[in-house]
């Protein structure tokens, strides 16, 4: 079992490191979002506290604010695509290789969330070297985003992971994951706090794993007063449940081998 | 490496494979020996690959048993796993990694430790002649290395089975022929090598063949044997009205081919029955061809269809026009 996810791992790895463009790119997206538009935004509106109880929070700048959600959005647009080497392989005959080896089903299930969140948080990493920068008091617990993002990135990408074990398709894959990514990043309150949001809004980010990731990422820097969730104990059990579920449900599909192929040309096919 | 010689690596029973309407199999019987090299014969779309699919565990039959050394490959999928090596008709390497990555990486997958992954490696460059081509990423090799390099990585585990899926499509008349030199060389120590093929050129170097079309096997012997049902030769005639030749044929007690076009007859001895028949037919002969028999005039007596659609639509040298 574990050599099984070792190998995944180290396989994936290995790719990654020899397609650094895509590291580098990956980066520009969250670095505009936090100071091109967090500047420009942040400076143009006058945020009261969350929750819009005057004197209950420290004054905080909306740069700051915005960093554990624009943290996420790097960790979950990087880890989702991280799947799509899933999809490659079938479209060879690369994972039938893989299928046709000893190895585990889970083994090759959970290599990939591995690799996955691995390649994501490098990333993260990347980008929270520019904490210092930003107007966060750091503290002790300070930390604690450490172990956040390790689940927010296993998180994203076991969701990653599960859509890509059912595409046969390199077209339709990132369509998809962007038409199901976007809505759970503007959700999620990254960009903005949810305690003065409407009730539906509040409501549908209680069914989204981003917010969870979010909140204990905001938590982590800016300290409880900001966060939205009943508890933090109560955020790590909804990632940690949707990494197992994702991941099995990845693992499912594996133990098929290529059986859910239909017949014919495989592109578009949608693997259930 | 523990079964007894008795055992057949392959043994495949009542085989039947439904993609919902589509009957990819029907029912495949075949039993293959230890140490046999033996060649499934048969044009795109006959079920090699779904045969394939369900002897490496990637599918699952319909009904019927398959066994690889006296496992079933269902009830069994990880011992007969580490039982059988696969080459693929589509490459199965990754392409960005050099040739040592992709085989370090299959050693792993099969559980290999890292000494001996490296053993195993090292022993596979040598032997496939990859040393030179090491360090080079797999999109830089030639046709001929990457299908070595694909017959390598399923040699990882030194499998008692070896399942050749097509594995020369693609490859040139020269690469092909050092490809199989090398896949001969690999029935050492009761390995088995059951290959799937529709050149029966390829086929040829089996001990076994099985003719395989629509998910049947219509034959099924060695070679010589195979050929041996057609007689002394095939002689193919091309008419001016092909139909009342055969009619004329028929009437006379020759038996040609039910449906294959040009005619096709098979006889003891075709250079005493040629004069005969260019004096005798009604209908003016245009072209006679006498041929030893092939494995694809078997073929084609027991399926009225062509092996591949290559040879089906070239017309001999100087021909104008097409056949039918």
């Amino acid at each position: 079992m574990m050599s099984g996810i070792w190998a995944i791992v180290m396989l994936d790895m290995q790719r990654f490191f020899k397609e650094r463009v895509r590291l580098i790119a990956g980066l520009i997206q969250p670095l505009l979002y936090l100071f091109v538009l967090g500047s420009g935004l942040g400076a143009s509106m006058r945020m009261g506290p969350p929750g819009g109880i005057p004197g209950s929070a420290p004054a905080f700048d909306y740069r700051a604010y915005i960093f554990p959600g624009v943290m996420s959005l790097a960790l979950l647009f990087s880890a989702t695509f991280a799947g799509i080497t899933i999809v490659f392989d079938r479209q060879i005959g690369f994972f039938k290789a893989v299928l046709v080896a000893p190895v585990p089903r889970a083994a090759i299930g959970i290599g990939k969330v591995v690799s996955g969140a691995l390649q994501a948080l490098i990333q993260g990493t990347i980008l929270l070297c520019f904490l210092p920068l930003m107007n966060i008091q750091i503290s002790f617990a300070t930390v604690l985003v450490i172990p956040a993002m390790i689940l927010a990135a296993l998180t994203f990408s076991a969701l990653g992971v599960a859509m890509a074990a059912r595409f046969t398709s390199t077209n339709v894959f990132p369509i998809l994951t962007n038409a199901i990514m976007l809505p759970m990043f503007f959700l999620s309150g990254a960009m903005y706090p949810l305690q003065p949001a409407p009730v539906w809004m509040q409501r549908l980010a209680h069914l989204d794993p981003v917010a969870y990731a979010v909140d204990l990422m905001r938590g982590a820097l800016l300290g409880r007063d900001h966060m939205f969730f009943e508890s933090p104990g109560l955020s790590v059990a909804v990632l940690s449940g949707c990494i197992v579920l994702l991941t099995w449900s990845a693992v499912n599909v594996f133990r098929k081998g290529e059986e859910l192929d239909l017949t014919g040309p495989t592109k578009f096919t949608w693997r259930k | 490496m523990s079964s007894s010689p008795n055992v057949p690596a392959v043994e495949v029973a009542g085989l039947v494979k439904n993609y919902g309407k589509v009957e990819a199999l029907r029912g495949i019987d075949l039993s293959i020996a230890p140490g046999e090299m033996f060649a499934l014969l048969g044009p795109n779309g006959a079920g090699k690959t779904t045969l394939f699919s369900i002897l490496s565990t990637l599918r699952t039959p319909t009904s019927g048993t398959a066994k690889v050394l006296g496992r079933d490959v269902v009830v069994e999928r990880d011992a007969t796993r580490h039982d059988i090596g696969i080459v693929f008709q589509e490459p199965a390497i990754e392409r960005s990694l050099t040739v040592r990555d992709n085989l370090k990486l299959m050693g792993r997958l099969y559980g290999l430790d890292a000494a001996a992954v490296r053993k195993r490696t090292e022993e596979l460059l040598v032997q496939l002649q990859l040393s030179e081509a090491a360090d080079r990423p797999a999109q830089n090799l030639s046709g001929g290395q990457r299908r070595r390099v694909e017959l390598a990585r399923a040699l990882v585990t030194d499998p008692r089975v070896l399942f050749l899926d097509e594995a020369t499509l693609g490859l040139d008349v020269e690469a092909r022929r050092g490809f199989w030199k090398q896949v001969r060389g690999l029935t050492v120590s009761g390995r088995s090598i059951v290959f799937a093929t529709h050149y029966m050129e390829e086929a040829e170097v089996a001990d076994r063949i099985a003719l395989i079309a629509e998910g049947k096997i219509v034959a099924l012997d060695t070679p010589r044997n195979l050929k041996a049902q057609m007689g002394g030769g095939v002689i193919r005639l091309q008419t001016t009205d092909d139909a009342q030749a055969r009619e004329w044929l028929v009437q006379r007690g020759y038996q040609p081919a039910p449906g294959v076009q040009p005619i096709m007859l098979e006889h003891k001895d075709p250079a005493s029955i040629v004069p005969i028949l260019l004096r005798e037919l009604p209908v003016k002969v245009e072209r006679v061809e006498v041929n030893a028999p092939s494995l694809e005039d078997v073929f084609l007596k027991l399926t009225g269809k062509a092996l591949s659609d290559e040879t089906a639509a070239t017309p001999p040298a100087g021909k104008k026009g097409g056949w039918s």
